[in-house]
């Protein structure tokens, strides 16, 4: 049995961090904006598609195949410039102060056409560059085969919690955002430009699930209906972690993470369940999530 | 006036399928959606919002299928049964559930209907999984009947039933049980200082829509002739309560109104493209940004601002 | 005509919205009018739009409504029958269309669910044009079609449809299915693997979490233990489908050390498998049978010596594909426009649409040249045989078809840049079939030992 514990460990932490980089940026984007964004998985997907775009672009030029690295990283910083301000100027602005229902279909509504969109942009076929994953090759442990790519994965992950935890609490953007996300109306009295404090934090969170899907794409290609799938699994994560919490998010993770491959490993049949249960079995006992805390009833 | 024109709209549909006869199912199915709708709208009163009440449309479906195959075979019967079902499932939910509000309410829906939908497809063996299990046509009222009859019979009593449960959901909602819902939403504190059991209140809401939900369920798994799972996935749920926010949330009739728009833009949508995702979302972001009251809005703008 | 019908009214609700908008404030009541017309105008969308096609005159084209998945996850396996659907019709109407009436398709997403197929199936059924509905690609659609087929009469030609329960009571009229079905498809894996590696002992599974996977491993299953009754099912893993990430299944293969691994993944889900588990070394621990595999040969680096197949006798490249002139052609033609010689479901379009070209030559000349009723062609389909562009399509008494299973193993050409498939078996659709009207799965496990001797082996087909 002990020997069977690193393997489940390192599948635990590598399912983790996929995990992870879908729920991140929805989580931040609500602490901010406080919109629950459902259009995420299609920027996920979309980040993917793009990712895939340039590396093969890479491949088929024969540059240095390094450079796919800096391309994943690139994709998503041109998916954030792009849709980033787009979307939060055209339609989530719109949604500020309204209702749960009318954010929730408002993304919704985004979500079905940007699915469409990349529909007819990219085809139906899984879109898909594999060079960095080749590029790092392989490391036995304990007589299993792991990708070297996969402990990358897991490295960035706690390359964007320590990022993103930096960037909050040191940094002057990231002490805006705290006054915005504490209090709005008072941030906004003592002068803070809470437009544009919306459009960066919306961006980030774009850049955050395009990155994921960027990421991602190495191992699996990106193909129709990945970002509704996503978008579950992120929410599912997201709500477990608290909504708006970001350490809660990558708990949360684990927990998912954990809960499926325990559930691939000894009862393979409820794995699609796990992480829904798993939601179930938090939010039942913690309705806030784990990190998250009660809101003051209006009085 | 109101009456005249709910009289005439009614009167149109009753007769829309004698022009186009493949409209008959697109209409029953839109009228079944349009109760499930209701039930949404009925907790949005209480600014419940449920991304999950697929699961009591699905879990009905599933009942008149199963009760089905155990030998009842009479429509009056599965229905009421079926409704039963939805009811009961949503009892049970709902005494965990109406504790919570605001988003954690519809995250909660949603996290029960995905486990729902996860076992409804993994149940292989009880379920059908994804195949989904048949639900046969039943007799009415004793009478055996073939097919086309059976379709029209349930149009036209799904057409009956809208008014019925209608009119008897209206007078819900206008009862103190049902003012009780807006004063959830617009101030809960205070509600219990006047001593009203908001828990209880809330309860019998969820209950009321989910058998409302179920409703709509039996007749949807009648006029499909088979339940999947995919009727408790997750955007079924979501298309529930954009029928309901289409429509209004106001009053009942925005909720069928909501469901006949959606289905006849889909059945529009789909003959003209494969992008009909595409045209179904602009559609929607449109009405949601200016239509905001949904289209019930626009009807009873003056009585809202009355109260 | 019907376009210029729907712009008026899409003007007409628009302009009407408009004024709302304008009136907004003003004039409560007298906006109801508008907001009346608005409504009927959006009723009339729906009605003008979708019966547009029934106004129109005398029908002067063979009508098929065309069941397949353009979007989602399954649009994978559901594009490259339409694209060969496409294909051929061109072909078929370039060539003076079906006895001199031109083709003419109307597809439908199957992506909208049993509901809105239901009422496609329904609206295009309306229509007298359309006499042949190829419906459809997914087993849970085909069992949703079914009914209504028989209730309304309209042949309906399964071009996948694999689920074996979907023609199994034998009362079917007018639903057809000239292809093998689950049954015949995954016996033939059991009875290769076994010819192949007669020692093997334990055995995995992955399959995709729905009726297709969890059949398939069944009937795999069930045939493996009635042929070799030691044989050990070690893991069975049932990943959910449109998974991108099968990391932790590969592991949970890896460390199950299992002589074989069988997988029915198809689409991106197998690309996906495949692409993690190469580098993993799975390819290299254990035999790997990859149901579906064909399909992806040409787009993912597949190592040698991998069990794949067709599901039937659809392959380009057989030898009785390249013998005939006609799936050359084809294929070549497919390689032209798409980019992609046809795989397999694609050719199983082709085949149905060939299947249906012959019932309908076949019913105008038993009734003396006249464009014949839905009745006259379900009446041409029963029992009929047809050769199609890899093989022939034999209907039984029950509708079933009976159709050749090809499988082989994955080999290296200097012909082609993408592997191709080697070493195969051609077994005999008939062979592998229970009777009519007998249970599969009862069958299957009547099966003997001996059963699989008379059978062709590896390597008899070239």
């Amino acid at each position: 049995m002990s020997n069977a514990i690193i393997p489940l460990l390192l599948d635990s932490l590598a399912s983790a961090a996929l995990i992870f980089f879908a729920a991140v940026g929805l989580t931040l984007v609500f602490s901010v904006l406080r919109v629950l964004n459902v259009a995420h998985g299609s920027l996920y997907s979309i980040g993917g598609y793009v990712a895939a775009s340039i590396c093969l672009f890479i491949t088929s030029r024969q540059l240095n195949p390094y450079l796919s690295f800096v391309a994943l990283l690139f994709s998503a910083v041109f998916v954030a410039a792009i849709f980033g301000p787009l979307i939060e100027r055209s339609l989530v602005r719109w949604t500020y102060g309204k209702s749960e229902a009318v954010q929730i279909l408002i993304t919704f509504g985004l979500f079905l056409i940007l699915e469409d969109l990349q529909r007819v942009t990219f085809g139906v076929q899984s879109f898909y560059e594999d060079a960095p994953m080749r590029l790092l090759g392989t490391l036995n442990v304990g007589g299993v085969v792991y990708l070297n790519y996969q402990i990358f994965l897991i490295g960035m992950a706690l390359f964007v919690v320590i990022g993103l935890r930096l960037l909050i609490n040191h940094t002057r953007l990231g002490r805006l955002i705290t006054a915005v996300v504490t209090d709005r109306e008072m941030a906004q009295s003592i002068g803070i430009d809470t437009n544009r404090i919306f459009i960066l934090a919306f961006s980030l969170g774009v850049f955050l699930a395009a990155l994921g899907g960027a990421l991602a794409t190495p191992t699996s290609g990106i193909a129709p209906g990945l970002g509704a799938d996503t978008m579950v699994l992120a929410f599912a994560v997201a709500a477990i972690g608290g909504l708006g919490q970001i350490e809660g998010a990558a708990v949360a993770s684990l927990i998912v993470g954990v809960a499926r491959v325990l559930a691939i490993y000894l009862v393979p049949s409820l794995d699609a369940v796990a992480p829904y249960a798993a939601m179930l079995v938090v939010l039942l006992i913690r309705p806030y999530g784990l990190f998250g805390s009660v809101t003051a009833r209006r009085i | 006036m109101r009456t005249i024109v709910a009289a005439s709209a009614v009167l149109i549909l009753a007769v829309l399928p004698v022009a186009a006869p493949w409209l008959q199912f697109v209409l029953t199915v839109a009228i079944a959606k349009g109760f499930a709708a209701l039930g949404v709208a009925v907790l949005l009163r209480a600014g419940l919002i449920s991304i999950g009440h697929a699961m009591f449309f699905a879990a009905s479906a599933y009942g008149v299928a199963f009760l089905a195959r155990a030998g009842i075979n009479d429509l009056g019967l599965l229905l009421i049964l079926s409704v039963l079902v939805a009811a009961l499932v949503g009892a049970i939910a709902g005494m965990f559930l109406v504790r919570y509000r605001a988003i954690f309410f519809a995250m909660l829906n949603l996290a029960v209907s995905m486990v729902f939908y996860a076992l409804c497809a993994k149940l292989y063996g009880v379920t059908g999984g994804t195949d989904g299990l048949p639900v046969p046509i039943p007799a009415v009222f004793g009478i055996a009947v073939g097919e086309p009859v059976f379709k029209s019979v349930l149009f036209y009593l799904s057409l009956a039933l809208m008014l019925l449960v209608g009119l008897a959901v209206q007078r819900y909602l206008n009862s103190p049980l049902g003012h009780a819902l807006s004063a959830v939403h617009s101030n809960e504190i205070r509600l219990e200082y006047l001593g009203i059991p908001v828990w209880t209140v809330l309860l019998i809401a969820y209950v009321i829509s989910a058998a409302l939900a179920g409703l709509g369920g039996a007749i949807a798994g009648f006029a499909i002739g088979r339940v999947v799972p995919d009727f408790a996935f997750w955007t079924a749920s979501g298309h529930l309560v954009l029928i309901a926010v289409l429509g209004g949330i106001g009053g009942v009739p925005g909720a069928f109104l909501g469901a006949l728009f959606l289905e006849l833009l889909h059945s529009a949508a789909v003959t003209v493209t494969d992008a009909w995702n595409l045209i179904v979302g602009m559609t929607l972001i449109i009405v949601i940004m200016f239509l905001p009251q949904g289209f019930y809005g626009l009807f009873s703008r003056k009585e809202a601002s009355s109260l | 005509m019907a376009f210029k019908a729907i712009s008026i009214v899409v003007a007409r609700c628009l302009s009407s919205l408009e004024l709302l908008f304008r009136l907004d404030r003003g004039l409560p009541q007298s906006n109801l009018r508008l907001v009346v017309d608005g409504l009927a105008g959006a009723l009339a969308i729906g009605v003008v739009a979708t019966t547009s096609v029934a106004a129109q005159e005398k029908p002067n084209a063979v009508g098929l409504g065309i069941f397949t998945f353009t979007s989602g996850p399954a649009a994978a396996y559901g594009m490259p029958g339409k694209n060969a659907a496409d294909l051929m019709i061109d072909e078929i109407n370039a060539t003076g269309g079906i006895e001199g009436v031109p083709v003419s398709a109307t597809y439908v997403d199957e992506a909208q669910g049993a509901q809105g197929v239901i009422a496609e199936y329904r609206r295009l059924a309306g229509d007298a044009k359309n006499q042949v509905m190829i419906a459809a690609l997914s087993s849970a659609t085909c069992l949703a079609l079914a009914p209504l087929a028989e209730q309304l009469e309209v042949p309906t030609v399964g071009w996948n449809c694999d689920t074996h329960q979907l023609l199994m009571d034998g009362k079917s009229k007018y639903v057809f299915r000239p292809n093998g079905n689950t049954v015949p498809e995954f016996i033939a894996y059991a009875i290769y693997l076994l010819d192949r590696k007669p020692d093997v002992k334990t055995v995995a599974i992955i399959n995709p979490d729905y009726a297709f996977g969890h059949d398939a491993a069944k009937i795999f299953t069930a045939a493996l233990k009635a042929l070799k009754p030691d044989i050990q099912i070690v893991a069975e893993l049932y990943p959910k489908l449109g998974s991108p990430n099968y990391q932790t299944e590969i592991s949970r293969l890896t460390t199950a050390r299992p002589d074989v691994v069988f997988s029915n993944l198809w689409g991106a889900d197998l690309e996906n498998f495949v692409r993690q588990a190469t580098p993993r070394g799975l390819f290299a621990s254990s035999q790997v049978i990859l149901a579906l595999g064909e399909t992806v040969l040409q787009r993912v680096p597949l190592p040698d010596g991998v069990i794949v197949g067709v599901l039937g006798d659809g392959w380009w490249m057989s030898p009785d594909a390249k013998a005939n002139p006609e799936t050359v052609k084809f294929a070549e033609a497919y390689k032209r426009r798409f980019g992609e010689y046809p795989v397999f479901p694609a050719i199983k379009m082709a085949n149905a649409l060939i299947y249906v070209k012959a019932a309908y030559k076949a019913a105008m000349q038993k009734n003396g040249g006249k464009r014949p009723t839905r009745a006259e062609l379900a009446d041409a389909m029963k029992g009929s045989k047809v050769a199609t562009l890899t093989g022939t399509a034999q209907t039984r008494a029950d509708n079933d078809g009976l159709v050749d299973q090809i499988v082989g193993v994955t080999v290296k050409t200097p012909a082609q840049q993408f592997p191709v498939i080697g070493d195969m078996a051609r077994y005999k659709g008939d062979s592998l079939m229970p009777q009519v009207g007998q249970d599969p799965l009862a069958w299957i496990s009547t099966l003997k030992p001996e059963f699989a001797k008379s059978l062709p082996k590896p390597g008899s087909y070239k």
